[in-house]
């Protein structure tokens, strides 16, 4: 390794094929780079050609390089070498999809002006053949005077040309000759460039004119002043009047340019033949067919999570009492056994059960983007998504939400608006995410189940994941209305052709999305456990000097240790702190331990199933085994009979404990990534009050109300 | 003779003939393709409506769509 790393940057449209050729350039050899101060997260790769180190960047996808939010304008920095982090590129490879030609060569004629070499990567000429499309690379080679490598990166065809054209074109260095823009708007920007002093180079002072409103033009008028923004003004209303008005002007060139050479290099078919795609979405996008075809599709995801986690979630409960009978054999009873098999095991275990449900999500979303059916679903939920002022772009993430708000939060990232995002993101954890599950299913076992008719259970879980379905959009359409007003944004979106998916793709995001959940297990849930665990454990000793654990020791009756069990935790920390709280709990019709359990729940709502098992004396309880979640329900059911005040109002008790899971924010996770999405702490914050609120006001009022028709229907 | 884009109805063609609206969205719709003098079939009328520009699909809501005037032609 003599000599220096080569650095390659791969820019392209969305759906040109890029992240294929990514992956099939740097294979395993890459990792994710994330930029300060901002939420794009760019590939890194590399190759060897021989003794020589290629470094490849992954842009994201992009129609152009005006850019219109921080998080584009990283990617023009980049290009340019203006990010310290990132030593300016070498090589500009641009990919472009052979049937597509014409309209991903405006990117492409930008990438020109850059001053770095550009090779370009034609991409899909099967796809293009078949249709009747031919490209003639070596006159597109010969017009744009850009070396031109025609790929198949799905087949990992033309991949040894592409790399070998990306070292010598950095060898030669040999920049491209831009496409020619109106002498008079050169003139402009030259004046701009001088007036600035040589600050910006010659792209950017472009770009100052030609971006009406854009980042540049916001940044460069907050640094010199509103005296800028006149002269650009000026300077536009001059090219206007000399018949260039912006924006028109650069695609009038541009498009001009890419006419007279794609003239030249494609032969197309007089009439465009019917592809697959349009016959596929001459179903899939129709009003009645397509949406039914969506729901089906939704349903199968959502079943199929449930069926096929199934045996995966046995085993790693199996796993875990395994683990925990081991740790009990070999460690003494005391207070580390106890850390470690009620604690540890019992609170991270119950959470890793989940892992399955996850992963397998995050196929099915992986598969449904890369096949090009998101889009689709997109197109068919934005009537009804606009009504709440929000745009079929908000849907994906609310749909990703149901099974984990993180995701779901993450996915936002695709809404270029920045009101839609925010009201996005801010309404997304109201969908009942997946760890409310176990919540529900306790719940519901324990209190609606015997003695109703077969239809309830059912219908309470379908009114549970109801409620959040239903008041998310409500609270977009306020917020939309207030804090994010404003006008409603321009929706444009492209539908891309379908093809499969590609099996890396899907396991990489699987295996990722594993993986952050499993670490999230290991730090916060497992820190929240650890601290439970002790608060209900300490202090040890009962009220007559004795320590708990020796008192039970002494007696052999079983029930006499329940009770030891239960005394001893009402005198822990959490007991202690719990009682003080009661009168909060009361008009939930809660007791200190179901609010105790809650509050435990704040950092992650799965903790109740465990806590609740642990305050009811159960030793471990595991949220994904049937038979402990019974006997947990039951002791829970008993406990609530016998006190007479909220006894025989049990049912409006279980619905006042769910409806406050359903609305509430507990989860630190959701919070931390929504205050990475939004960099700022207000929103997290503001995410957090109004949900804990709604979800206090909602449970007073199913529990009062449920008192009253109770009372009613009892007289 | 011009009408707005989205009074045409599902299979019929039409050329662009202008495009009125902020610079930022009409610098947008051109790197997507949509721009004076391209041609156009609408797939699935309505908000948002479906459309055939080049070889790609796009979609737009019906009041954006107003923005759009275009010029039918009979199908090429």
């Amino acid at each position: 390794m003599s000599q220096p790393s080569l650095i390659v940057a791969l820019v392209g449209n969305p759906n040109t094929g890029k992240s294929t050729l990514f992956n099939a350039l740097s294979g395993l050899r890459q990792h994710v780079g994330n930029y300060p101060g901002v939420t794009v997260e760019m590939k890194k790769g590399h190759f060897y050609l021989g003794e020589q180190r290629v470094d490849l960047i992954d842009l994201p996808g992009t129609y152009s390089l005006s850019a219109r939010s921080p998080d584009e304008m990283v990617a023009v920095d980049l290009l340019l070498g203006r990010r310290r982090e990132e030593p300016r590129p070498h090589v500009i490879l641009s990919i472009v999809d052979a049937s597509n030609l014409d309209r991903h060569l405006y990117l492409t004629t930008q990438l020109m002006e850059l001053g770095e070499p550009v090779v370009l990567a034609v991409n899909m000429v099967d796809v293009a053949e078949a249709q009747g499309v031919q490209v003639d690379c070596a006159a597109l080679a010969r017009e744009t005077g850009l070396t031109v490598v025609p790929i198949r990166a799905n087949r990992g065809v033309g991949l040894d040309r592409l790399q070998a054209a990306l070292v010598q074109a950095a060898k030669t260095g040999t920049r491209p000759v831009p496409v020619p823009l109106p002498a008079a708007f050169e003139a402009e920007s030259q004046a701009l460039e001088r007036e600035l002093s040589g600050e910006l180079p010659p792209f950017l002072a472009h770009r100052l004119i030609l971006d009406v409103g854009g980042t540049i033009e916001q940044w460069v008028v907050d640094k010199h002043g509103p005296v800028v923004k006149q002269h650009i003004e000026a300077a536009r209303v001059r090219l206007a009047e000399a018949g260039h008005p912006i924006p028109a002007a650069e695609a009038r060139a541009r498009y001009g340019w890419i006419r007279e050479i794609v003239g030249k290099c494609v032969t197309r078919p007089s009439e465009r033949p019917k592809t697959w795609t349009d016959r596929i979405d001459h179903v899939l996008t129709h009003r009645v067919w397509g949406t039914l075809f969506f729901l089906a599709v939704m349903f199968l995801v959502f079943q199929s999570i449930f069926v096929a986690a199934e045996p995966l979630m046995g085993l790693i409960e199996e796993g875990t009492s395994w683990l925990a009978d081991q740790f009990q054999a070999q460690i003494p009873e005391g207070p580390l056994q106890s850390l470690i098999c009620d604690g540890v095991i019992a609170g991270v275990g119950g959470v890793l059960v989940f892992l399955p449900q996850i992963m397998i999500l995050f196929a099915f979303i992986a598969v449904l983007e890369g096949c090009g059916y998101m889009a689709r679903a997109a197109y068919l939920m934005d009537r009804l998504m606009s009504r709440c002022g929000l745009s079929g772009k908000s849907f994906i993430p609310l749909l990703s939400s149901v099974a984990c708000a993180i995701p779901g939060v993450m996915a936002t990232r695709v809404i270029e608006n920045r009101r839609d995002r925010f009201a996005t993101i801010v309404v997304a954890p109201l969908m009942s995410c997946s760890a409310r599950l176990p919540v529900y299913l306790l719940l519901i076992g324990a209190f609606l189940t015997e003695g109703f008719a077969w239809w309830v259970p059912g219908l309470t879980l379908f009114g549970m994941y109801m409620i959040g379905f239903t008041l998310a959009p409500l609270v977009a359409l306020l917020l939309k209305r207030t804090l994010l007003r404003g006008e409603t944004p321009l929706f444009v979106m492209e539908l891309p052709a379908y093809r499969l998916p590609s099996l890396r793709v899907i396991l990489r995001r699987m295996v990722s999305a594993g993986w952050a959940f499993v670490y999230r297990a290991g730090t916060l849930i497992l820190a929240a456990t650890v601290l439970i665990w002790a608060c209900l454990y300490f202090p040890t000793t009962s009220p007559d000097g004795t320590p708990y654990p020796e008192r039970i020791a002494a007696t052999a009756d079983e029930a006499e240790q329940h009770s030891l069990q239960a005394e001893w935790k009402a005198h822990s920390l959490f007991g202690q702190l719990g009682h003080s709280l009661e009168p909060a709990f009361r008009p939930l019709g809660w007791d200190w331990k179901i609010g105790m359990a809650t509050l435990a729940s704040f950092p992650a709502r799965e903790v109740i199933v465990g806590t609740l098992g642990i305050i009811y004396a159960q030793g471990e309880v595991d949220a994904g085994d049937a038979d402990q979640r019974k006997q947990l329900g039951a002791t829970l059911r008993a406990d609530i009979a016998r006190d007479p005040a909220r006894g025989p109002y049990r049912v409006p008790v279980a619905l006042s404990v769910m409806v406050f899971f359903a609305l509430c924010c507990q989860c630190a996770a959701t919070l931390a990534v929504i205050r990475r999405e939004t960099r700022s702490w207000a929103w997290p914050a503001f995410t957090f009050t109004y949900m804990t609120t709604m979800a206090y006001v909602g449970a007073f009022l199913v529990y009062q109300l449920g008192r009253v028709l109770v009372d009613a229907l009892g007289a | 003779m011009l009408l707005p884009l989205d009074m045409l109805r599902a299979g019929e063609w039409a050329e662009i003939a202008e495009i009125t609206g902020t610079a930022d969205w009409i610098g947008r719709l051109a790197e997507l393709g949509l721009r004076h003098g391209c041609r156009l079939q609408v797939l699935q009328p309505g908000s948002p409506c479906l459309l055939q520009v080049a070889d790609c699909k796009l979609c737009l809501r019906g009041n954006d769509c107003a923005q759009i005037l275009v010029r039918p032609v009979v199908a090429a």
